[in-house]
């Protein structure tokens, strides 16, 4: 037996390194893009089954609380027809935020491994820390979930009542965004919480 | 002994009466903060004092002694009716959401502690 045979590893090495006498440089990288589209594709298709709603309601944790919450509220069902669902409001749409938040929603699944919110008390017990880590994301964001389908210039003086509409350009002027204001719009508030305008 | 019977019927009657009267619910106030809380009431309105719309101790301060307080000002929070402004225009009133939805319950619990301030 030949103990001085080079390992698989070191092979491989070996075939990738070496310059192609066979292959021409273009077939090369017309192989490399059509392989780079592939996975650039798959992995977009694979990221993107993470923001639908059936995906968010998969875990108990959030079908049974947040997401029977926001079954009852405005954008869940409407008029027009027109529904955010959760990766809405809660995944960036650009990509360098939106890679930043899923790394993180990672933690999410030590979350669930370690039963950090198994049960409605617990849920409870945690939702005003969880809720304050969303309002400081969002409000260091500017709201860009909100401001995706919302605009302080998109919004009629004639057909916005008279008050909000007042109290929003009020809030363009002094640099508030929109969760500054509107904490609770999907979700039931934490009992916790305060109004600051109380 | 005719004056022990007439003692005797005001108790029976008393008893009658209590058993037959509704239930004095206390108020749950945490409840009815948290809901106007929710609902953004506190925007325009405070305890104390006036903002775009009366402080709750204003409101409960008109409707004081009036037997239909209640009904009327749950029928302001729940039917969208115009409320006036301080600067004279009239706007609708917001509807009062409650999860579950439309649960008269929390309304009137909302309305009792307003009344109450």
């Amino acid at each position: 037996m030949d103990n001085n045979k080079p390992g698989f590893f070191k092979r491989m090495w070996g075939v990738l390194a070496r310059p192609s006498a066979k292959y021409s440089v273009l077939a090369i990288a017309s192989v490399f893009f059509v392989i780079g589209i592939l996975f650039w594709g798959g992995f977009h298709t694979g990221l993107e089954m993470t923001n639908t709603l059936d995906f968010c309601t998969t875990c108990h944790e959030m079908r049974d609380t947040v997401y029977q919450e926001y079954k009852e509220t405005i954008h869940y069902s409407n008029r027009t027809g027109v529904r955010a669902i959760c990766s809405d409001c809660h995944v960036p749409r650009e990509w360098g935020p939106k890679m930043i938040r899923k790394a993180r929603a990672s933690l999410e699944v030590w979350g669930k491994i370690t039963g950090d919110i198994d049960t409605k008390e617990k849920f409870e017990a945690k939702r005003m820390t969880l809720a304050t880590h969303e309002w400081d994301r969002m409000k260091a964001s500017n709201s860009q979930e909100c401001r995706n389908c919302h605009a302080f210039d998109a919004m009629s003086s004639e057909l916005q009542k008279q008050t909000p509409y007042k109290k929003h350009m009020k809030a363009k002027e002094e640099g508030k965004t929109c969760i500054d204001c509107h904490k609770g719009i999907a979700h039931h508030l934490p009992k916790e919480y305060k109004d600051p305008d109380e | 002994m005719t004056k022990i019977r007439s003692m005797l019927a005001t108790a029976v009657a008393g008893a009658v009466f209590m058993m037959m009267a509704p239930a004095a619910q206390a108020v749950d106030a945490d409840a009815a903060l948290a809901l106007a809380r929710q609902n953004n009431c506190l925007k325009c309105h405070a305890i104390e004092k006036d903002k775009d719309g009366p402080s709750y101790k204003k409101v409960a301060e008109k409707y004081k002694g009036k037997a239909n307080a209640e009904a009327r000002l749950i029928e302001h929070i729940t039917s969208g009716e115009k409320a006036k402004f301080p600067d004279g225009h009239e706007e609708e009133h917001k509807i009062i959401k409650t999860s579950p939805p439309k649960d008269m319950a929390q309304i009137k619990n909302l309305v009792q502690w307003i009344l109450a301030q």
